[in-house]
């Protein structure tokens, strides 16, 4: 059963075709990979998929339900929840406030409970401040939880916001190049990682990775992009001999 | 967010017939109240034209609005006040006191935009270019734009006094006697029954504003300068990258900004009298909506959105003709909603 | 991290100085002249309202407006409405006034909110500049508002007009939007509007309806500079158009900026300091012996000093003298010197 499906979503910038009709069906509970050379449109695609900016064509389905044209923030209230490819953190705050302004949406005081510390206030921020904390733990960030965003270093950001992204408590979740910046070392951690995340989260992940090795290690299931275009759609082996895809990476 | 649209030489000629059409198809059709609210809204929209023009100069090349554009207008309209010759009030630390010599009113206009022109470069020299090396927001640019606009407000009103000046009368005559002969106070545009009377200084106002846009449009499209000018408004990396050296073009987009705003600030004080130091800044904000609506840091746009604002203006109904003020603030208002990339400007996609 | 630390330091000598010159400034201004007092903490108010609306990163200039919305409200109804209370006019309805201006204010807030709030950046602050000349205009114009004459004779809840009693009712208001701006930064509404402020997308993706919490900052501000209007219609016994300007915004725009535009105590200093400014300037210039052009420069020259004190602060100060940074304590500094420093003192080499 197809938890999140791309229906033919297509988006156009003036004469530029980003995103050409693209459709796949993401299953629920499956590593789901997003591979293509640079500019195929992947990081277009999630911006579609995430209502960040709406398709030129196309709808989006999510659990059965169109949720084509949804606003970004509504589209976290669904549970999907993503990273950045270039890592947008809320850099001058906290690590732990980074995290804590995730769980927006599991919390609901509004300003007049806020300011006077009435119910529901007081027990929500507790809870907040404990599940981002537990987070920041989980992502071996929990020591630097005061520092400000800006100041880790790349690879302990992208953690960061990945345990951001968790904070929303999301059924799926999509990490845009979650390895870039990352030492061989620390690639085979995270292929673990994610592995451990699914387990522990009951997620779906979607993630677009340049580093293929990675991709087909960890994925059930790989779709290709190439021009904005799907090319091949299926398990890791039968990607990586089709020759479609080959000559997409190495060109002519 | 807006980029700017193309300084095209088309849209010139496109323009030039567009306003020459219109008048004479206004002048066929109008009544002459009507007439006359045209002409009187061409009139000052003309004004506003060649203020917007100095404002808009600045947005093309660095994406700020130089708020303190208003002041160099204000300083210009003094300048030449003082280089004619005139007194000081009775206010102000230098009061009743003049140039130790006067200059003929055309000369000390350009000399006084000259030093305007001047006193734009020490001010992006110290107020802007700091900023931009540290890579700041342009709206704290926008910011201290405004701190300095006030401050040179003020610096003018403590030495000069804040009262009405006046130029002159009919300085131009002069010069254009020789050419046209006896110059008449006001132009009838109307019939003898039913008179359309235009103040000459009106139809020398708009007439040199037309000569100063076309001036500038060549400018920017014809040398080596303007188009140096156009790359680095569209790319000032690549610009500079490709050798282009982007401060001295600064600095020159500076000086032309303030030399055009004083003589702005000139016809104004020609036109209705110098009110005070503050009425750069009233004019600076109007001039905010005058850019905004032709499109910021669109040339022909800041014609465009000048001419018609100030046509928007002459034609509210004399019944509110209090509510005036309010027109520049409302076109402003909406435009921002509805096209905030104004009329002639183009909207950029932003790459998430 | 050096220089930061140094200016960080310099910071907190500012701030002490500061906090010491504006009491300095409040004991001997009420013996004096005690309009001052309350002016200072009616602007730190007003202050508050724009620093509102730049918690989730709007530059918003309309305080102004609603600050004179306010005052016509008091005025209006303290000269029409409430016609038989007798002398002196009765605290508590000038608290009703306050609460009728901050529903109003916000009302209209949310009103023109709603589609202007869309625009980021210079746009929205240009938008608000033209909804306060719009008003100005309007308040120009209208019956109900006095036309350019304005209001007089705004009834009194004490004995003389601008008496230092006002402080009775501006301190407290002062003390409880200090509380609420401080409070609600902590809160879930506040750590919402600090991320739409650090970038408004990815507060987006999190789960941040933009729209409805910049709209919220923005209508707070508004209930703020109405209820600071609204008291000081009273206090200054005239109202009109005079009292919403662009001019009023600049000032309130200087208080935040010098005083600091990251934490609420910023704006509250900020204003504190330049409301006296003026009058310390004029006592300046007072002093027997100075030459005459000096004298003149303390006496009308405030705004020079004020344009050029937002002109520095941009350039060395963007986010104000009092900033977050200085009320940490401990800060960990990593760097390689702090490290081996530390290791050094343990006795260990993290080389």
């Amino acid at each position: 059963m197809n938890l999140l499906e791309s229906q033919g979503l297509t988006r156009r910038f003036g004469g530029l075709v980003a995103v050409d009709v693209v459709s796949f069906g993401v299953q629920e509970g499956e590593i789901f990979g997003l591979i293509g050379p640079n500019g195929a449109g992947k990081t277009t695609l999630f911006n579609l998929m995430t209502g960040l900016i709406p398709p030129s064509a196309g709808r989006l389905i999510y659990k059965g339900e169109d949720i084509t044209n949804r606003r970004p923030y509504q589209i976290a209230q669904l549970g999907i929840a993503r990273t950045f490819q270039n890592i947008r953190l809320f850099g001058t705050l906290s690590a732990l406030e980074n995290v804590m302004i995730a769980r927006h949406l599991h919390t609901k005081a509004g300003v007049l409970q806020g300011v006077f510390g009435l119910s529901p206030a007081p027990q929500e921020e507790k809870i907040t401040y404990q599940r981002a904390t537990e987070l920041l733990d989980l992502v071996g960030l929990a020591d630097r939880a005061e520092q400000k965003a800006r100041n880790f270093s790349y690879g302990d950001q992208r953690r960061l916001e990945i345990a951001r992204a968790l904070a929303l408590e999301p059924k799926v979740l999509l990490l845009d190049e979650p390895a870039a910046g990352m030492n061989q070392n620390e690639k085979h951690n995270l292929s673990d990682f994610i592995r451990r995340l699914r387990a522990q989260f009951n997620l779906t992940i979607v993630l677009i990775e340049h580093y293929v090795p990675l991709v087909m290690g960890l994925c059930d299931r790989i779709a290709v992009l190439n021009f904005g275009k799907l090319i091949a759609l299926g398990a890791p082996e039968a990607v990586q001999n089709d020759p479609a895809v080959i000559e997409a990476y190495l060109g002519d | 967010m807006v980029q700017l649209s193309l300084f095209q030489r088309r849209n010139l000629p496109r323009l030039v017939l567009i306003v020459l059409g219109g008048l004479l198809l206004v002048n066929l059709i109008a009544s002459p109240p009507q007439r006359q609210q045209l002409l009187n809204g061409l009139a000052i929209g003309s004004v506003y034209a060649i203020f917007a023009l100095g404002y808009t100069l600045i947005f093309s090349i660095l994406r700020i609005i130089n708020f303190a554009h208003g002041a160099v207008f204000t300083v210009g309209a003094y300048f030449t006040y003082f280089l004619v010759g005139s007194p000081v009030g009775f206010n102000g630390i230098l009061a009743q006191q003049r140039l130790p010599f006067s200059m003929t009113f055309v000369v000390a206009m350009f000399v006084g935009a000259v030093g305007a022109g001047l006193l734009s470069i020490l001010l992006e020299w110290l107020a802007f270019r700091p900023l931009r090396a540290k890579g700041a927001d342009p709206l704290l640019t926008l910011v201290s734009s405004l701190g300095v606009a006030i401050a040179i407000v003020n610096i003018i009103q403590l030495l000069v006094g804040a009262e009405v000046y006046s130029y002159p009368a009919n300085p131009f005559n002069p010069i254009l006697e020789p050419v046209f002969g006896k110059i008449p106070p006001a132009v009838n545009f109307g019939t003898p029954d039913a008179p359309v009377p235009v103040r000459t200084i009106q139809i020398i106002i708009f007439v040199f504003s037309m000569i100063i846009v076309a001036i500038l449009t060549w400018w920017i499209n014809a040398t080596k300068v303007g188009k140096a000018l156009r790359a680095v408004s569209e790319d000032a990396t690549t610009s500079d990258l490709l050798g282009i050296n982007t401060d001295r073009l600064i600095m020159i987009t500076f000086f032309v900004s303030g030399f055009v705003g004083a003589i702005a600030g000139t016809l104004v004080g020609l036109s209705v009298s110098i009110k005070g130091p503050y009425f750069g800044i009233d004019f600076g904000l109007k001039g905010l909506a005058v850019i905004v609506l032709g499109g910021l840091g669109d040339i022909p746009g800041a014609v465009v959105g000048g001419l018609l604002i100030g046509l928007a203006e002459a034609f509210v109904p004399s019944a509110q003709v209090a509510w005036k003020e309010a027109v520049a603030f409302a076109v402003l208002f909406i435009i921002l909603l509805v096209r905030p990339q104004g009329l002639l400007g183009r909207v950029v996609v932003q790459k998430v | 991290m050096n220089q930061s630390s140094t200016n960080t330091n310099l910071a907190r000598a500012f701030t002490i100085g500061a906090i010491l010159a504006v009491v300095l400034l409040i004991v001997r201004y009420s013996q004096v002249r005690g309009s001052v007092v309350v002016l200072m903490a009616i602007n730190a108010v007003l202050a508050l309202s724009l620093y509102l609306p730049l918690m989730t990163g709007q530059l918003s200039l309309a305080s102004p407006g609603f600050y004179a919305i306010g005052g016509y409200i008091a005025a209006i109804f303290s000269t029409k409405v409430f016609t038989n209370v007798g002398t002196p006019f009765p605290i508590p309805l000038i608290i009703v006034e306050m609460a009728i201006s901050a529903a109003v204010c916000g009302f209209v807030a949310v009103l023109v909110g709603i589609p202007a709030l869309r625009l980021r950046g210079i746009y929205l602050a240009l938008a608000t500049i033209a909804l306060v000349e719009i008003l100005r205009v309007a308040a120009l114009n209208l019956e109900i508002t006095g036309g350019a004459v304005g209001i007089f004779g705004i009834p009194q809840p004490f004995a003389t007009i601008a008496s230092l009693e006002y402080l009775y009712i501006a301190v407290p208001l002062l003390l409880f939007s200090m509380f609420f701006v401080a409070r609600l930064e902590q809160s879930r509404v506040g750590r919402a509007f600090a991320a739409l402020r650090e970038d408004e997308l990815a507060a987006n993706a999190m789960g941040i309806n933009p729209t409805y919490f910049k709209v919220l900052s923005f209508a707070l501000g508004a209930m703020l500079a109405g209820v600071a209007g609204a008291l000081a219609g009273h206090f200054l016994n005239t109202w009109n158009a005079r009292q919403g300007t662009f001019d009023a915004s600049i000032l309130i725009l200087a208080y935040v900026l010098v005083g600091g535009s990251r934490t609420f105590i910023g704006p509250v200093l900020g204003a504190a300091l330049l409301s006296a400014l003026p009058e310390l300037l004029r006592d300046l210039g007072d002093i027997s012996g100075i030459p005459a052009w000096l004298v003149s420069f303390f006496k009308d020259g405030r705004l020079i000093i004020f344009g050029m004190l937002i002109a520095a602060g941009a350039y060395f100060f963007p986010y104000g003298l009092i900033t977050p940074e200085i009320f940490r304590r401990r800060k960990r500094e990593l760097t390689p010197r702090a490290l081996n420093k530390a290791a050094v003192q343990e006795g260990k080499s993290h080389l």
